[in-house]
């Protein structure tokens, strides 16, 4: 009796464990052909996407795509991976530009080039850099779904005012910048209340760099030879000036004042305690939501004497195919759609307030004339940069927010701290590249 | 006769282990099979979506080169010197205030326990506020104070402050521990304390021959649970860095290294092998700690 008792009541629990696996099943194929994308936004952003995919279903019939909100951060991916390795991924998956090529070198994504040769995709639809961080191996495994020119230099009017700068003349050399920051910054009772700018403040050290570097004309990364080339003398120039601040106001106190800075309609810049900082277009939308009377200005980047003025990079997020989505078809026309239809994409640009890499989207037209937007329009098409497309980016962010971190706090020369970064990433990369 | 008890010790037998199959079966497969294939892994290079390709020791090679695995062990080391004493001395002090009769007495047990409920990101969060150098409580508590500007810690924002800011936080969420103190206090036979009246003892020689022996196992047990905590410290750290254990790695700890290795650099072999020397260390201390136990702990009389 008592062995009956126990088969049935495993029975039972194994009943179960199925019972619900069908339930997921079933509410996973719906009659349609149902397409799942997974994508990190949200927030504002998050009501604004579903807006478009509302679009794209509305003229699709046939398909329906169903957004699901399973952030990615840059650093990990344990979800998606998660996702793949048990071969039930999402169909479609937003990748922050770098992590395109990551995910193909593990394996992880589906080559499109079927697809973009079908549907009539040339590398010279779109602008340079927002192709090549998606081209690797000869492959492509994504396309660009808003290309961001990083960066324009935002500058609050308000406080120029106040701090007796002309409020109508960004700094354009890095030079002009460091005067201006004197100016604006402000201490009271040894600690810091208002700063001009701080330099690895913009969206991540490893984020600073890159912009900072390309500005002093550095370049860190060889994909003839691939060699990691973080220690080259613009970079180090860049660097140098970036410790250069945290030495001159002490980094301890920087960090205490920064790690104080609230978010939303308490952003440091719109509450004056950054007076300038590196803006990303997605900032727009969130100024006119939070600080509709903030008076700001934007400019094109400023450089040293002999760098690259107006330098930018791409960034922006990609969307590609997971290995192992059974609706590949279906998930190409949505990319197709989103990234190189020219009513897809104006969507997505009037809609999220971004831009296409499709360069000869029609959104183009509307937004040239916009203000603030048009000067983002302007640095996008002089773009020239992306980050390094190779298989240990996250590796080498890591490395360069290290390196940055000794640095700052003088725990090695800027020298020391590039070389060592350098060094341990060449490591990472070969080993990669060999393909093990 | 003996062939008929074999018979019923077989038919138990079954019967036992029938019963007891989910559990076996749960076990085999949610821990014993991750256990061993970690252990595998940890031999392999494996990059989680390719399948894993064995490389030898050439991982723990690697390892036992890498400065940033020395850095993270003598970090845990550090919070796992300072955090568990000073947890469990203040869950001990705690203990004895909470075990005097006072009115409201259940009011004050459950205001210090309260904090080991809350989740620990919330804590952290938390914390990180109260911690906050321009703008946090205990700074401004410190200048209020009159401490000197440049005697104020930058906390999170100074390698120097960043590990006594985390053992800080650590206190509050002493609950647990005070719990099981408090229960154990409780235990104590209150005719000892009486007899050592009459004999005219101080409390603190009370406190030294009655209370601290009967309460040895109780400090044993949680001093063991207290290091192999500390061992695996992740969470804050996690959370109040943003997952980086800046600054300048002041707070990247042996399990924030590994997550970091597995999860963020997909260098899942490496972090097996990191596992396996974390298991390792904790072992060997905790044997040790068993093997001198018999030496300072009292079980009634019991050897």
């Amino acid at each position: 009796m008592r062995i009956y008792l126990s088969a049935m009541l495993t029975v039972l629990l194994l009943c179960v464990g199925c019972n619900s696996q069908d339930c997921t099943n079933a509410t996973r194929t719906t009659p349609r052909n149902e397409i799942i994308v997974w994508h990190s936004w949200g927030g504002a952003q998050k009501e604004l996407l579903s807006r478009v995919i509302d679009e794209f279903n509305r003229s699709h019939p046939n398909i329906h795509a169903r957004a699901l909100f399973t952030p990615i951060e840059t650093g990990s991916s344990q979800k998606f991976f998660t996702a793949v390795a048990a071969n039930r991924p999402p169909d479609v998956i937003f990748t922050d530009g770098m992590q395109t090529i990551a995910y193909a070198e593990q394996g992880a994504l589906l080559p499109l080039d079927k697809y973009a040769g079908r549907s009539g995709v040339k590398p010279s639809d779109y602008f340079a850099p927002s192709w090549n961080q998606n081209y690797y191996k000869g492959h492509v495994w994504g396309l660009t779904y808003c290309a961001d020119p990083n960066f324009a230099l935002a500058w609050n009017k308000k406080v120029f005012r106040e701090a007796g700068l002309d409020p109508n003349k960004p700094p354009r050399t890095i030079e002009e910048l460091d005067k201006y920051n004197d100016k604006l910054t402000v201490k009271k009772d040894g600690r810091i209340v208002r700063m001009g700018i701080v330099p690895w403040g913009q969206y991540g050290t490893a984020n600073s760099l890159f912009t900072w570097g390309w500005a002093f004309k550095g370049r860190f990364y060889n994909d003839k030879t691939h060699k990691v080339t973080l220690n080259d003398p613009g970079v180090f120039r860049a660097f140098a000036w970036m410790v250069n601040y945290a030495k001159k106001f002490d980094v301890t106190k920087i960090n205490a004042f920064s790690s104080g800075f609230g978010s939303r309609d308490q952003d440091p810049f719109y509450t004056g305690q950054i007076a300038m900082k590196c803006m990303h277009i997605s900032c727009i939308e969130d100024i006119k939501q939070y600080a509709p009377n903030l008076d700001y200005g934007v400019a094109g980047m400023p450089a040293p004497k002999g760098g690259e003025l107006n330098s930018s990079w791409i960034g922006g997020w990609c969307l590609a195919i997971p290995k192992g989505s059974k609706k590949a078809d279906a998930a190409w026309e949505f990319i197709r759609w989103c990234c190189h239809d020219p009513k897809g994409t104006s969507i997505v640009g009037r809609t999220q307030g971004m831009l296409p890499g499709y360069r000869k989207s029609p959104y183009f037209k509307e937004v040239e004339n916009k203000p603030i937007y048009c000067e983002f329009v302007k640095i996008l098409k002089q773009c020239r940069h992306q980050r390094p497309v190779m298989p240990a980016m996250s590796f080498y962010s890591g490395a360069i927010e290290k390196a940055t971190d000794y640095a700052l706090y003088g725990r090695k020369t800027p020298k020391q701290a590039l070389d060592d970064a350098t060094r341990d990433t060449q490591i990472e990369l070969d080993v990669r590249l060999a393909g093990k | 006769m003996k062939t008929t008890k074999s018979t019923t010790d077989r038919q138990n037998l079954r019967n036992g282990l029938l019963f007891c199959s989910p559990i076996i079966m749960g076990l085999s497969v949610f821990t014993l099979y991750p256990v061993l294939a970690s252990l595998y892994y940890s031999f392999c290079n494996y990059p989680m979506l390719k399948p894993p390709v064995w490389v030898g020791i050439s991982n723990y090679r690697t390892l036992f080169h890498d400065p940033v695995f020395y850095t993270s062990l003598y970090n845990t080391a550090y919070y796992a010197i300072f955090a568990t004493p000073i947890g469990l001395g203040v869950a001990f002090l705690l203990a004895l205030l909470l075990n005097q009769k006072v009115k409201g007495m259940a009011l004050f047990r459950t205001m210090f326990f309260v904090p080991s409920i809350v989740p620990m990101v919330a804590g952290s969060v938390l914390w990180l506020w109260l911690l906050n150098p321009q703008y946090g409580l205990i700074n401004s508590l410190l200048i209020s104070m009159h401490v000197p500007a440049n005697l104020i810690p930058g906390w999170m924002a100074d390698p120097l402050w960043s590990k006594p800011a985390l053992i800080l936080m650590s206190t509050w969420g002493v609950g647990g521990t005070m719990l099981i103190y408090l229960a154990g206090l409780q235990d104590v036979p209150v005719d000892l304390y009486e007899a050592a009246d009459i004999d005219g003892a101080t409390s603190l020689q009370k406190m030294w021959n009655i209370t601290i022996p009967f309460m040895s196992p109780h400090i044993f047990f949680t001093l063991v649970m207290g290091f192999i905590g500390a061992a695996q410290y992740f969470t804050q750290a996690f959370v109040m860095t943003g997952g980086t254990g800046g600054p300048v790695d002041s707070t990247r700890f042996f399990s924030l290294y590994l997550f970091q290795n597995a999860f963020q650099y997909w260098k899942m072999g490496y972090a097996c092998s990191m596992a396996w020397i974390l298991f390792i260390v904790i072992l060997l201390f905790t044997l040790l700690l068993f093997k001198t136990s018999a030496r300072y702990i009292y079980y009634g009389g019991e050897k």
